[in-house]
This record gives C-alpha cells, sequence and structure tokens, in this order.
C-alpha cells in the first residue's frame, strides 16, 4: 500500500465523508488515492463515500471544514498542495484554534530532500503554522505516517478541540509499505493531561461548595460560552439550569446552549449583547461560568465585569482559562457534559430547591424593558426587520453562518436559536468572509437542513469565489447580502470614535452587482430587494426556492449595532441607541477608543 | 521576579520552535534558552529563564502545558535547586599594571582554555549572577572580546528528578 493509500484508509476508518480541498503537485499522489477510493466504493446510488469539494481558494476549504466540523461536531478535513496551498490555510487554521474547532489540514511538502533548499511550492509549514494550529506534524519517517493522521485526529478532537496539520513530503506520499490499521504515537505529556482533566470528576465536597454559593445567593446567573457547544453538554446545561431556576446569558460562540426563545434565557451578553443580559451580568450575585473565558468582547474591564457578583464559579476543560481574565471563587477543570450531569445529581441527591422568584420577575422584566428594538417606521430597509422576517419562517431551527462585522451582531442578535450548533460564526479571531465557505461545509454536515448564510457587502466579497463552488455541488444554501455600501462595523467606530473620519470604509461608489455576479456563478435565484414593502414577500419566495438562492437586500446604510458597551468601558456604560431604554444615560462623547480595539 | 523553568520536550520536528513562538506570540520574555538532549535520546530537556508576576508564571506554564510535544515541566525555582551556567569569555592581555588578571581568574574558580600572546580565553562554571560578577570584574580590569554564556541550567537537589516516566 502507498503511503497515499494508508491516508485515504486512515480517513475512511475515522469516518471521514467529505474532503475539501485543492490539489497540486505535492498533493497530487493523495488526491489521486481518494479519486480511486471514490472509483471502487461508490455505492449504487451513485453517491462517492468521501467526495473532494473543490473551493475557489484555499482559505475556503478551510472555512468549509469549519462549517463542517461546528454544524457536525466531527473532524472537518482539508486537503491542500504545498506553498501557497497550505498558507492560504494559515487563517481558517488561526480562526479554528481561536475558536476550539476540529479540524485536519493535510497539505503535500516537497519531497523530503528537497525541503529547505527553496523548491518549486515550497513553504515552512511549521513555521507558518505551528504558532495557529493546536499541533503540526511533519512526517518524514514514513514507518511514522499510519501512527500520525490517527494521532492528528485524536488531537484534534479530544480536550479543547482545534485544528491538527499535517505537513507530507511527496516522497512519503508515494513510499510503498505495510498497512497495519493501528498504533498511534506516543504524546505522553498530552494524553497525561488529557487523562488527568478526564479524571477529575467533581467530589462531594466540592459539589457542596459549588451549592453552598448557590442558596446564598439571590440572583445566580449562568454565564454559557462556547466550550458548552464544543463539549456536547448543551443538555446537561440546559437540565442544570432548568432544574434549579437558574437564567442563562450566552457568549457569542455559546448561542444555542440555551434554547433563545425561553423565559429564564438572556441570549447573548457582551459588547453588542442584548441590554437584559448585560444587566442581569451587573446584578448577578453569583457567576457561574461554563466553558467561557472572559474575552474582551464579553469582560472588556475584568474589574468591572459582574462588580455585585459576590462569588464567582468557573468550569472549564482548559486549565490555563481559570483565572486568566478574572479570578474566581471556585473552579472546576474537567468534561463539562460530565461535571455538569455531575453537579445536578448532586442537587438532586441533597434535595436542594432554592426559590428565585424574585429574581424571575426582575429577568422577566428586564427582557421585557430592555428588549432589542429599532426604529420600525423607517421607510429605508432595516436589517433588524429581514432577519425577523427570515425567522418568523425559520423559527429558530435553521443553521446560520455569518460574516463579520455588523451584520453578525444582527444576526446573533435577531434571530432565535433553539439548539446548540446552528450558529456558526467567526468569534474569536473574527475572520470576515468565513459566512460563505462555512454554509457550504455545514451543508454537507446537514444535507437536508436549512442553511442560511448572512452576509455583508463586505465579509462576502472576502471569499465571494465560493458562490461557484455551492452552485457546482448543487447546493441549496439560501446566502443574503445585507448591503450598506462598505465596512458598517468600520463606519459604526469611525463615527463614535474617529469624528466620523470614514478612512477606507466606504463602497458606495463601486461597481459591484451582486445579483449579476450570483447570476453568473450560476444561482437560478438571484434578488435584489430594495423595497420594504416587498421584504416578506421576497423573503418567503428566496427562502422557498429549491436549490442555491442569493437575495441581497439593500439596508438603511446608518443602521448601527445597539446595545453597544464600548471598547474599555464597564456594562453600567451601555450605549443602548435611540430605540431601545438605557438605564443610565452615557454620551457617547465621553468615550475615547481610539486606542481600543 | 526570575524563575528557572525546565521542560522536558519531545524530539519532533517543530518542537523547540513551538516553545520559543509561544513565548513571542504572547508576548512573555525570555532571558535565556538552554536546550540539549537527557538520558532518553527521545526527550530534550529546556532550561528556560525569565521573569514575571506569579500569575504570569502561571500563564506561562499552563500555556506550556498545552503544546502537546511537551512532556513535563517543573518551576525550578520554587524548590531547593543547583543552578549553573557556563561562561567562556575573551579578554585582551592586560596592560595595566594594577590589574592582576591571575588572581580574578583564581578567586572566580574559572580556568584559562587558551592563550596567545594577545588574549586569554577563560571558561568559568557559576550561577548566573556569578557570571554576571565576574565579567564586571574582568572588563574593569581589561578589555573584553567576547562572551559566550550557554544560559542557565538547574537540576533539583537530593533524589528528586524532573523524569519523563509515568
Amino acid at each position: 500500500m502507498t503511503g497515499a493509500e494508508m491516508i485515504v484508509q486512515i480517513l475512511a476508518d475515522q469516518g471521514v465523508s467529505v474532503i475539501f480541498g485543492y490539489s497540486g503537485g505535492a498533493i497530487l499522489p493523495t488526491y489521486d488515492a481518494v479519486f480511486r477510493y471514490n472509483a471502487e466504493n461508490t455505492g449504487t446510488d451513485g453517491d462517492e463515500p468521501m467526495p473532494l469539494i473543490v473551493p475557489a481558494n484555499e482559505q475556503g476549504a478551510g472555512f468549509m471544514a469549519a462549517g463542517y466540523a461546528r454544524a457536525s461536531g466531527d473532524v472537518g478535513v482539508v486537503m491542500v498542495t504545498s506553498g501557497p496551498g497550505a498558507t492560504n490555510t494559515v487563517t481558517p487554521v488561526r480562526d479554528c484554534m481561536a475558536d476550539s474547532t476540529p479540524i485536519i489540514v493535510i497539505c503535500g511538502q516537497v519531497p523530503t530532500a528537497a525541503i529547505g533548499t527553496d523548491a518549486f511550492q515550497e513553504a515552512p509549514v511549521n513555521s507558518c503554522l505551528g504558532p495557529v494550529a493546536k499541533h503540526t506534524f511533519l512526517v518524514t519517517d514514513p514507518e511514522k505516517l499510519e501512527s500520525t493522521v490517527r494521532t492528528a485526529f485524536e488531537i484534534a478532537r479530544t480536550g479543547r478541540p482545534g485544528p491538527v496539520v499535517i505537513d507530507l513530503p511527496k516522497d512519503v506520499q508515494n513510499w510503498t509499505g505495510t498497512f497495519t490499521g493501528k498504533g498511534l504515537l506516543p504524546v505522553p505529556g498530552y494524553r497525561k493531561r488529557l487523562h488527568a482533566a478526564r479524571e477529575n470528576h467533581l467530589d462531594d465536597r466540592k459539589c457542596a461548595s459549588f451549592f453552598g454559593m448557590l442558596e446564598a445567593s439571590s440572583r445566580p446567573l449562568i454565564y454559557a460560552g462556547g466550550g458548552v457547544i464544543n463539549g456536547n453538554a448543551t443538555e446537561e446545561l440546559r437540565q442544570l439550569a432548568d432544574h434549579f431556576g437558574i437564567p442563562v446569558t450566552t457568549t457569542l460562540m455559546g448561542i444555542g446552549a440555551v434554547d433563545t426563545t425561553l423565559p429564564l434565557s438572556l441570549h447573548m451578553l457582551g459588547m453588542h449583547g442584548l441590554a437584559s443580559a448585560n444587566y442581569a451580568v451587573e446584578d448577578c450575585d453569583f457567576l457561574i461560568a461554563v466553558g467561557a473565558r472572559f474575552d474582551d468582547r464579553v469582560a472588556g474591564v475584568p474589574e468591572k465585569f459582574a462588580p455585585n457578583a459576590r462569588h464567582i464559579a468557573q468550569f472549564d476543560i482548559d486549565p490555563s482559562e481559570i483565572g486568566k481574565v478574572k479570578s474566581v471563587d471556585w473552579s472546576h477543570v474537567g468534561v463539562l457534559k460530565v461535571d455538569l450531569q455531575a453537579i445536578y445529581e448532586y442537587g438532586l441527591r441533597h434535595r436542594v430547591s432554592p426559590s428565585y422568584s424574585d429574581w424571575h420577575d426582575e429577568i422577566r422584566e428586564l427582557k421585557k424593558k430592555y428588549a432589542l428594538n429599532y426604529d420600525r417606521e423607517s421607510e429605508l430597509i432595516q436589517p433588524y426587520a429581514v432577519i425577523e422576517a427570515i425567522n418568523s419562517i425559520t423559527g429558530g431551527d435553521a443553521i446560520i453562518s455569518t460574516g463579520v462585522g455588523q451584520h453578525q451582531m444582527w444576526a446573533a442578535q435577531y434571530f432565535d436559536y433553539k439548539h446548540a450548533r446552528l450558529w456558526l460564526t467567526s468569534g474569536s479571531m473574527g475572520t470576515m468572509g468565513f459566512g460563505l465557505p462555512a454554509a457550504i461545509g455545514a451543508q454537507f454536515a446537514a444535507r437536508d437542513h436549512l442553511v442560511i448564510d448572512v452576509d455583508g457587502d463586505a465579509s462576502i466579497r472576502m471569499n465571494l469565489g465560493e458562490l461557484e463552488t455551492a452552485t457546482t455541488y448543487g447546493l441549496p444554501v439560501k446566502v443574503l447580502v445585507l448591503n450598506n455600501y462598505g465596512d458598517g462595523m468600520v463606519r459604526q467606530w469611525q463615527k463614535l470614535f474617529y469624528e466620523g473620519r470614514m478612512a477606507a470604509s466606504d463602497k458606495s461608489l463601486r461597481s459591484k452587482d451582486f445579483v449579476k455576479t450570483a447570476e453568473a456563478d450560476g444561482f437560478q435565484y438571484a434578488v435584489r430587494l430594495d423595497d420594504r414593502k416587498q421584504l416578506d414577500r421576497t423573503v418567503r419566495e428566496w427562502l422557498a426556492f429549491t436549490g442555491p438562492a442569493f437575495l441581497e437586500v439593500v439596508i438603511d446604510p446608518d443602521a448601527g449595532v445597539y446595545p453597544m458597551v464600548g471598547p474599555g468601558l464597564s456594562y453600567d456604560q451601555m450605549i443602548t441607541g435611540d430605540h431601545i431604554p438605557s438605564r443610565i444615560k452615557t454620551t457617547e462623547e465621553e468615550i475615547d477608543g481610539s486606542s481600543m480595539f | 521576579m526570575r524563575h528557572i523553568i525546565s521542560i522536558l520536550l519531545q524530539n519532533e520536528a517543530g518542537a523547540l520552535g513551538r516553545v520559543a513562538a509561544l513565548f513571542s506570540t504572547r508576548g512573555y520574555n525570555i532571558e535565556s534558552l538552554n536546550v540539549a538532549a537527557t538520558e532518553d535520546s527521545e526527550i530534550s530537556r529546556l532550561t528556560l529563564v525569565t521573569k514575571g508576576s506569579d500569575g504570569v508564571i502561571h500563564q506561562i506554564s499552563q500555556q506550556l502545558l498545552k503544546l502537546v510535544d511537551v512532556v513535563k515541566i517543573a518551576d525550578m525555582t520554587l524548590d531547593d535547586h543547583i543552578e549553573a551556567e557556563l561562561l567562556l569569555i575573551k579578554v585582551v592581555v592586560p596592560t595595566n599594571a594594577e590589574c592582576n588578571l591571575p588572581e580574578l581568574i583564581e578567586s572566580a574558580g574559572a580556568r584559562v582554555l587558551d592563550d596567545s600572546p594577545e588574549t586569554f580565553t577563560l571558561e568559568l562554571t557559576a550561577s548566573s549572577q556569578e557570571l554576571d560578577d565576574f565579567i564586571i570584574a574582568v572588563s574593569d580590569c581589561s578589555e573584553v572580546l567576547s562572551v559566550v554564556r550557554s544560559g542557565a541550567m538547574a537540576i533539583a537537589r537530593g533524589h528528586n528528578v524532573l523524569g519523563a516516566g509515568f
């Protein structure tokens, strides 16, 4: 068996059902092996077991794999060639690292003997991708190929998940040896630490001290992050919150950890969190962080975050996150799914039944009084209205991917999310161009699910080439471009912090015709909407279209994202805009965010 | 505070680069870094000297433990340990009559590895602080042409070892 054939066999053994990637000289042997594998194993229905999905650019492949991984919870696989193929994956690999998404990038490399000679299409993959990946392997000993590929999957999916890169010289792919079908590399330190976290069960003493804090509190709040989604701990979190009546707010990455439509669900907190969620954080006296890392978009001023919390508890799989930003009174490093179940069972066993009815009333009041709102009378189409129109049809069950910027925040705020893995967004890295390829990847993970890319006119330009990928593979993704002719979020900051000087953020003089673009890439449905009276009808028609469908909506270019906690400010200084009430009036002039990020 | 952190690392492609990159990407400072094989040919030992508050050192340790190749780490400064660093130094033969280089060498416990009509090449193994002091004393006495240091190394006192075994 050749090295290339071994790789394909291991991918099959790992349950890989789709590969996203772009071919080229140094990866040709493995592409050929995939082709032969598919030809030999095509089902009676004509479906290939491991189709190769070819993007316009390798960055697209990376985000397709990320979208696949986020929507399915399985490892996404990228296969690219050496040099530019590999370096084009740097952004998605860093994005996956920052949002803890498990993907494997297999990249061809020049033959072992040519490494370091500035050979054609050679790039130092370890040096480029090493600092941004969870791990990188360079396979120089073909005898270790099998164990390396299997270990890469193990590392990607275990502990805090992340991207793993396998740099694969061409001669290793062409090498012939005996396939054993088993074996892993010794990674003793990693496995020992993983084992320690898995075996670190909550004992009764620790549970008792947790419930001591819970029972002493009258306004407890769960602050759930992406770790709940990545750790598949949604059911356990919901069970705990429901049973003890603890309201839940989630981070951007944690959206879907609880059903956002429920009375005790506060939806998103943070810089653009809902005012009700942020005020609940201000008011809570016991904050329970679950798989959340107090990042700067949530806790811009750590010492002023949850200022009335007498206790803070933190659950995480990653010991480095405990107390990294804000010190906590109680912490536990372990597997969320197991630990949340253990806490719940302890409380059940000890008949803990706190009553938080006053707090629940307060939450209800906060949600009512500080609900999201906007100018509903405007003649211009409001982006929020577009999302509400879509949401009234999808009802919190569609998979939503986004680019980065205002549209991303509107999609986070105004859609309902009933389940985990419906919300795919580049949270930590904030990569514009994520939305379209992520939607394509997600559609492969959930073939019959409605997948919508909610994008901005600037974000979608970043990976616009992938429009053609959607039609090439006949994917019924629905693409929405909220066109405000520029970088809306940048403009919002320029208005607030740079006296309205719109440096390089205006695209109103550009000649792009999005509908023609979509049509040229094979979209049978491509419509531009600029009449608000046609909104509901057009959205219905667009979503009902069988196959890929593209909708551009020209929105109010001055629509802003509110609420907003300015950079470096605390939640009590939150701006809520003209349509959402605020507890305290802070004038925008008081903020100098020019040094903030 | 100054900390000496010892790291047992699997001998894999890019492993050393990952440790170094971690320090640069997270903005931690490295005063010195020493790396060589251990009794186990699969494992290298890095000794890294860094400065930082307890919180920073804790984060450094936690972040190092996230690197797949890292087998074990220890903050040597937390326990009783022996520190040593190797210095090679080349100095011009003193012309100043007040300078008694042989006495300096002897009192510090240094050795002359090479002497030529114009220069002495000396070796001294001691703590990093003692090396600093010796370099100052020598440069007060004569012109220093070159300083080569290994970076500090540390080993626990007594029977304790930082072993890769489990």
